[in-house]
C-alpha cells in the first residue's frame, strides 16, 4: 500500500500550450509557485513560496528533474521539509499530457509518500488496533486504496 | 497538549515505528515497551517522547506506571497531510487552466 496521488485534468488546449506553461519557468510560476526550473535532465531546482511550520515545512521544495519526452512527459523529484537536510517529504511528480480531439488529458501522478507507506501499513495491520479503530482511521484508509 | 514535531519526522526511525506497532495490541508501559529493545530505558523514553511530541501517543498515569497508548487525533495531521496535496494540485491545475485560457485571449 502506498499512496500515490492522481490527477486527471482535460484543457481545452493543444498539447504544445500546455507544455509551455509546464517547462517555462515564468509561465510555471504564474500558476504554480516561483522557480528555477531549467527543462534539462539533471538540473536542480527550487519552488519557493510560504514556509507552513505547522507541517515542517519551509517553504522550499527541493526538485531535480529526472526525465523529459519533449511536448508528452516531464518527471521531477518532489522534496521538502523543516530544512535542507531534514527533507521528511521525498516524492516524485509526472506530469504526462495526451493530445485529443478537444485539448490535451493531463495526468499529474504523485508518488512516493514512503513515510506513508512504512508507517500506516504497520499500522494498521496491527490487530488490536482495529478495535477501537475510529471512523476517521477507515476513511484514511479508503482514501488511500 | 503541545504538538511541535512533524509526524513523518517522528515515524522516520524504525525503533519508533516498531513502539508504534507494539501499542497497536494494547497500551503498555515505558518499562514494558522498554523489554522489547535491546538499548536502554533511557533510549526508549527519549523515542517516546518524540512520538508524544508529535502527538501520536498519548501518556496516561496508573498507580506508580506511565501507560503509553495510541493517540488516534494525531493521525488526523497525517490525513491532513493528505488532503493537503489533493486540494493543492487541484487548486494549481485550476490556476494552470486559467492561465492557458487567458493566453488563448491575448493570442485572439
Amino acid at each position: 500500500m502506498q499512496r500515490d496521488l492522481v490527477i486527471k485534468w482535460h484543457f481545452p488546449h493543444p498539447a504544445e500550450k500546455v507544455w509551455e506553461c509546464l517547462t517555462t519557468p515564468e509561465l510555471v510560476s504564474q500558476w504554480l509557485m516561483k522557480n528555477d526550473f531549467k527543462p534539462v535532465v539533471g538540473h536542480k531546482f527550487n519552488f519557493f513560496t510560504k514556509p507552513i511550520p505547522k507541517m515542517g515545512f519551509d517553504g522550499i521544495v527541493y526538485c531535480e528533474v529526472i526525465e523529459i519526452v519533449p511536448g508528452k512527459k516531464l518527471v521531477y523529484t518532489w522534496k521538502g521539509g523543516s530544512a535542507p537536510d531534514n527533507l521528511s517529504l521525498d516524492t516524485i511528480l509526472t506530469w504526462t499530457l495526451t493530445p485529443r480531439e478537444d485539448g490535451t488529458e493531463l495526468l499529474l501522478e504523485h508518488k512516493g509518500f514512503k513515510g506513508f507507506k512504512n508507517y500506516i501499513t504497520s499500522i494498521f495491520m496491527g490487530s488490536g488496533w482495529r478495535k477501537h479503530i475510529p471512523r476517521r482511521m477507515a476513511q484514511v484508509l479508503n482514501e488511500m486504496k | 497538549m503541545r504538538t511541535t514535531l512533524d509526524p513523518f519526522q517522528a515515524i522516520a526511525d524504525p525503533s519508533r515505528r516498531e513502539i508504534l506497532m507494539l501499542l497497536t495490541k494494547d497500551k503498555q508501559t515505558i518499562n514494558g515497551l522498554a523489554g522489547n529493545f535491546d538499548m536502554s530505558r533511557p533510549a526508549v523514553s527519549k523515542h517516546i517522547k518524540v512520538l508524544y511530541d508529535a502527538g501520536l501517543i498519548m501518556i496516561n498515569n496508573q498507580g506508580r506506571e506511565r501507560y503509553c497508548e495510541l493517540k488516534p487525533d494525531g493521525f488526523d495531521r497525517l490525513k491532513e497531510w493528505l488532503e493537503y496535496f489533493d486540494k493543492f494540485w487541484h487548486n494549481k491545475l485550476q490556476n494552470l487552466e486559467n492561465l492557458l485560457n487567458q493566453r488563448k485571449n491575448e493570442d485572439n
